[in-house]
């Protein structure tokens, strides 16, 4: 008896929502972009509303560039670039910042490695000092190299080895979906490749990729373009730049067949799937319609997938995913990436049964689009997030700096909201038909398994391509 | 320094970075090195509020730039509050808030949210239930009614329960191979005993309670406008705010009796040793601590400061000794939980198997420094200033703002207590650190718990004492 009153005011509610979308003026960021004379790129954002700096400094390599016998080197890098240099020793670096109130991480992706920092204003002068210390050299130590192994070492059992799931979903799924090593291998790396890292190979990777050239400097908050510049010249401006390699042909077509393995996992607790399908490239027209697909297929709760599977069919337990996930965005990514889902599914469902379901809300968009209402609510909903995740000073530098490397133009911070925007239901059909295909696919089940049994399973992987 | 990175870990990251410095270098630093620039006065953000007539404190934070506002809900009372025999039941009811109310639906609720650009999230903390969202700032008042209409009018739909009722019953077998969840248990209990705070999470039994009417009654007890505080943050005026949060939360009236205070949790416990079996583990999960204090306790503030110098970043005397220098774990860190009855401090180191042993030596040693070595200027001068910092960093994020301004409330902290908290970090001096560090850091008090293989491990917990196999 609730039922006619409550669809009344459902569709009231959600209509003036409606009505109200195109008033949501645009939020423009002031970006400022300057390129040194040895090829870095400052990027600017001002904002004055706390006095407070995010910073990034992008380096153009990641994962994907990292020597072949040498995998999980470039994250292995990018923990030394913490280690000291000769002339600020181990500690200064951490010394300089927390000290000045700031905070600082570094990450290491398949086209990029971000080095960010967040610190009252007053620290912004000595941050950039540090930065640009190690930017020029390393102290090329066994004592740190050898300490750092140890830590990178921790950090992969912490986050694969000691996990149920271990990352399957991320090293498993590209090993499955690429074929060039570029895209395929384990960017977090094995134990033997990690220990056989020695002192050249850091020397070698720093002289080949790290120089101004191959970076963006991304600032944002409470300082003016002018004073950003001025201190990038001031502490930049005299590191040489130097050749660099040519950047290989990593792109790969999309697959033909679809590709399935089957693993047990020792710690896990109840069974998951994952499912991969390559994505087109960076600078593809269909880069924008996709992302706007994967808010409708799995951005909430609101999504077919989560509404199709956790409800409706009740197969699954949890669903998640997205473009470039579980690492990246819709827009980080340079190279070959794909969508992932990652799902836990029931004892009442089978894999067969839930890539069917998966397989069946696809096929509705592929087959009718999406009506105004659904195009309407998902676009509000990405640009919603598109600005949150512009919030704090240290995202934006970020993200702008990202932007500025891999697109090469910040301005698409700005732009990406009307590109968003032009995104048609038929649009969605074609990326639909085009990508998330049977033959474009690949599905890894993972079945948890007594410890004492993995060791015989371990030694013998079934895959079918 | 990670692989793994979620966007939204910003705001925790900076929860979580507080901290310090070490036994870290007091090497002179480089000569070219820059100094600071001159410190910039740190603005404290002007709360309007106002009391509702049916009791319900209402704080705004109006902004500019950003177009979004972000909304907080704290209700007190939280799993502390639940009846021992169904732990964290109000988990539950939190959980169903937003799949259906007396006029949405749960797929109409997602819709709408995801039409004004929303997330939502409902959670029991221990001491309340706290209600967090978001959405574009033309969508204020749609927020604030899809707020008050989940959290005021919830209907509870049989099926939706039902649902709910199977997929706990799943996750309560998938978080058993979380070791870092198994190793929370068992130092909540060794710290908090038979405390409620001990009993955090779900269990078969809580989950056999759910129906739509133990929910209904259990919402009815929690939900209290005189006990309740509305956060809200955004591009938006404080007339505006106060006016809709009026016409949205206005009519609520209790039902009812309010729940009793918890008592108050223990501030000392007898250290135990305890050993969760992991088969297969490769590293140890280690937790290292003891019960300490409640939020409004006056060694709070010095303890925030002692605890950023022995184990609250990057500089802090365990990282930079565990490892820095030592190469034994990824992120080691220690942390103060301090919640509105009562509270724990405790350390946070995960290690590879083989030095499991000579971790715990360290924690000893770094524990025992805190009393025995009085902090350096620059530890002391350090972890006051990140301490200012994060301050600033928080509030410069309008949820992370929201959600601070509503965990200091349910901690039963005054407001003076956030406008304050710069100046009050800042009058800490190194006697007050190592009276900290000889009250709550003794290695003696402390209690260690162990998840992981025990046949990789036990050999080496000889000098530490008798590990008891922990029970859940």
């Amino acid at each position: 008896m609730h039922m006619i009153r409550l669809s009344v005011f459902t569709a009231g509610l959600l209509l003036s929502i409606a009505a109200q979308a195109a008033t949501t003026e645009p939020w423009q960021l002031p970006i400022a972009v300057k390129k040194l004379d040895n090829g870095l790129t400052v990027v600017v954002s001002e904002d004055h509303s706390s006095p407070t700096v995010g910073i990034s400094m992008v380096y153009h390599v990641g994962m994907r560039l990292e020597p072949q016998n040498r995998t999980g080197f470039a994250h292995l890098f990018e923990h030394l670039m913490f280690e000291g240099t000769p002339t600020a020793p181990k500690g200064t670096f951490e010394r300089v910042i927390q000290g000045g109130g700031g905070i600082f991480n570094g990450s290491t992706r398949a086209d990029f490695t971000n080095y960010i920092a967040s610190a009252p204003v007053a620290a912004l002068e000595p941050i950039l000092w540090v930065e640009a210390d190690r930017m020029k050299t390393l102290d090329f130590s066994e004592k740190n190299l050898a300490n750092q192994q140890n830590v990178v070492k921790e950090e992969i059992r912490v986050n694969v080895k000691n996990q149920p799931y271990g990352l399957f979903y991320w090293t498993d799924l590209d090993a499955l979906a690429f074929d060039k090593w570029a895209n395929s291998h384990d960017g977090y790396g094995s134990f033997k490749d990690l220990d056989h890292a020695n002192v050249a190979d850091v020397k070698a990777f720093h002289d080949t990729f790290y120089q101004p050239a191959n970076a963006v400097l991304g600032i944002a908050g409470d300082v003016t373009p002018e004073q950003a510049f001025t201190l990038a010249q001031k502490y930049f401006g005299g590191i040489a730049s130097r050749a660099l390699p040519a950047r290989p042909d990593v792109a790969e077509p999309l697959n033909t067949k679809g590709r399935m393995q089957q693993q047990t996992d020792p710690l896990a607790k109840a069974p998951a799937l994952a499912v991969g399908w390559k994505m087109p490239a960076r600078d593809s027209k269909d880069q924008i319609p996709m992302m706007v697909l994967s808010q409708l297929l799995v951005g909430d709760d609101a999504s077919r997938f989560f509404q199709g599977l956790v409800k409706g069919r009740e197969q699954v337990l949890s669903i998640e995913g997205g473009v470039n996930y579980p690492l990246g965005t819709d827009i980080d990514y340079a190279g070959p990436t794909q969508l992932v889902l990652f799902t836990l599914y029931k004892s009442n469902a089978t894999p067969d049964q839930v890539l069917a379901s998966i397989n069946q809300e696809i096929a509705k968009v592929a087959a009718d689009g999406v009506d105004d209402i659904t195009l309407r609510r998902i676009k509000t909903k990405l640009l919603s997030d598109w600005y949150g995740g512009l919030e704090s000073f240290l995202s934006r530098a970020d993200t702008l700096a990202k932007l500025q490397t891999m697109w090469g133009d910040a301005e698409v911070a700005n732009q990406l909201p009307g590109w968003i925007e032009a995104v048609s239901a038929d649009d969605l059909k074609r990326v639909a038909r085009t990508y998330l295909t049977d033959a474009n696919r690949s599905v890894i089940v993972r079945r948890p398994v007594a410890a004492a049994a993995a060791k015989v399973a371990a030694n013998s992987p079934n895959t079918t391509r | 320094m990670t692989i793994m990175k979620k966007p939204k870990l910003l705001v925790l990251a900076l929860g979580l970075c507080l901290t310090g410095l070490a036994h870290a270098s007091t090497a002179p630093l480089p000569k070219d090195l820059p100094a600071y620039g001159p410190d910039k006065a740190v603005p404290v953000p002007q709360v309007a509020q106002r009391t509702l007539s049916n009791g319900l404190t209402v704080w705004v934070v109006p902004r500019d730039g950003l177009p979004k506002v972000d909304v907080t809900l704290a209700v007190l009372g939280g799993t502390a509050a639940d009846d021992p025999s169904t732990p964290a039941l109000s988990s539950v009811m939190a959980g169903l808030l937003n799949e259906g109310t007396a006029s949405l639906n749960a797929k109409q609720i997602a819709e709408s949210l995801q039409a004004m650009g929303g997330n939502y999230e409902a959670n029991a903390k221990p001491d309340a239930i706290v209600i967090s969202a978001s959405a574009l700032s033309a969508y204020t008042a749609e927020l604030l009614h899809l707020m008050a209409d989940t959290t005021l009018h919830p209907s509870f739909p049989a099926q939706e329960v039902a649902l709910h009722k199977a997929n706990s019953l799943q996750a309560l077998k998938v978080r058993e191979g979380n070791p870092s969840w198994q190793a929370q248990r068992a130092i909540d209990r060794a710290t908090f005993d038979t405390h409620p705070y001990a009993r955090n999470s779900l269990t078969e039994a809580s989950i056999a309670a759910v129906t739509p009417e133990a929910m209904r009654a259990l919402h009815a007890a929690h939900f209290r406008p005189e006990r309740s505080l509305l956060v809200i943050i955004g591009r938006m005026s404080a007339k505006d705010a106060f006016r809709i949060a009026e016409q949205q939360f206005g009519a609520w009236k209790a039902e009812g009796k309010a729940l009793a205070e918890a008592p108050q949790a223990p501030r000392e416990a007898m250290p135990q040793r305890l050993l969760v079996t992991r088969e297969g583990s490769v590293q140890t999960n280690i937790r290292y601590g003891r019960p300490s204090l409640s939020a409004s306790d006056p060694d709070f503030v010095p303890l925030n400061v002692a605890n950023t110098i022995l184990g609250g970043g990057f500089t802090s005397r365990l990282t930079q000794d565990i490892r820095e220098d030592k190469g034994y774990s990824y992120s080691p860190f220690s942390m103060l939980n301090a919640n509105r009855v009562g509270g724990s401090s405790f350390a946070r180191v995960d290690v590879r198997n083989e030095v499991t042993g000579a971790t715990l030596t360290e924690l000893n040693k770094l524990y025992e420094s805190m009393a025995s070595q009085a902090p350096s200027d620059e530890e002391l001068v350090g972890a006051k200033r990140l301490a200012a910092g994060i301050y600033l960093l928080r509030n410069q994020i309008q949820g992370s703002l929201a959600q601070t301004l509503a965990n200091y409330w349910v901690q039963g902290l005054p407001p003076t207590f956030f406008s304050n908290y710069v100046t009050e970090i800042n009058q800490v001096n190194a006697d007050q650190v190592q009276a900290m560090g000889r009250k709550y850091f003794s290695p003696k008090d402390q209690s260690i718990i162990l998840v992981g293989d025990p046949k990789a491990i036990e050999a080496q917990l000889k000098p530490f004492g008798e590990f008891k196999p922990f029970k859940p």
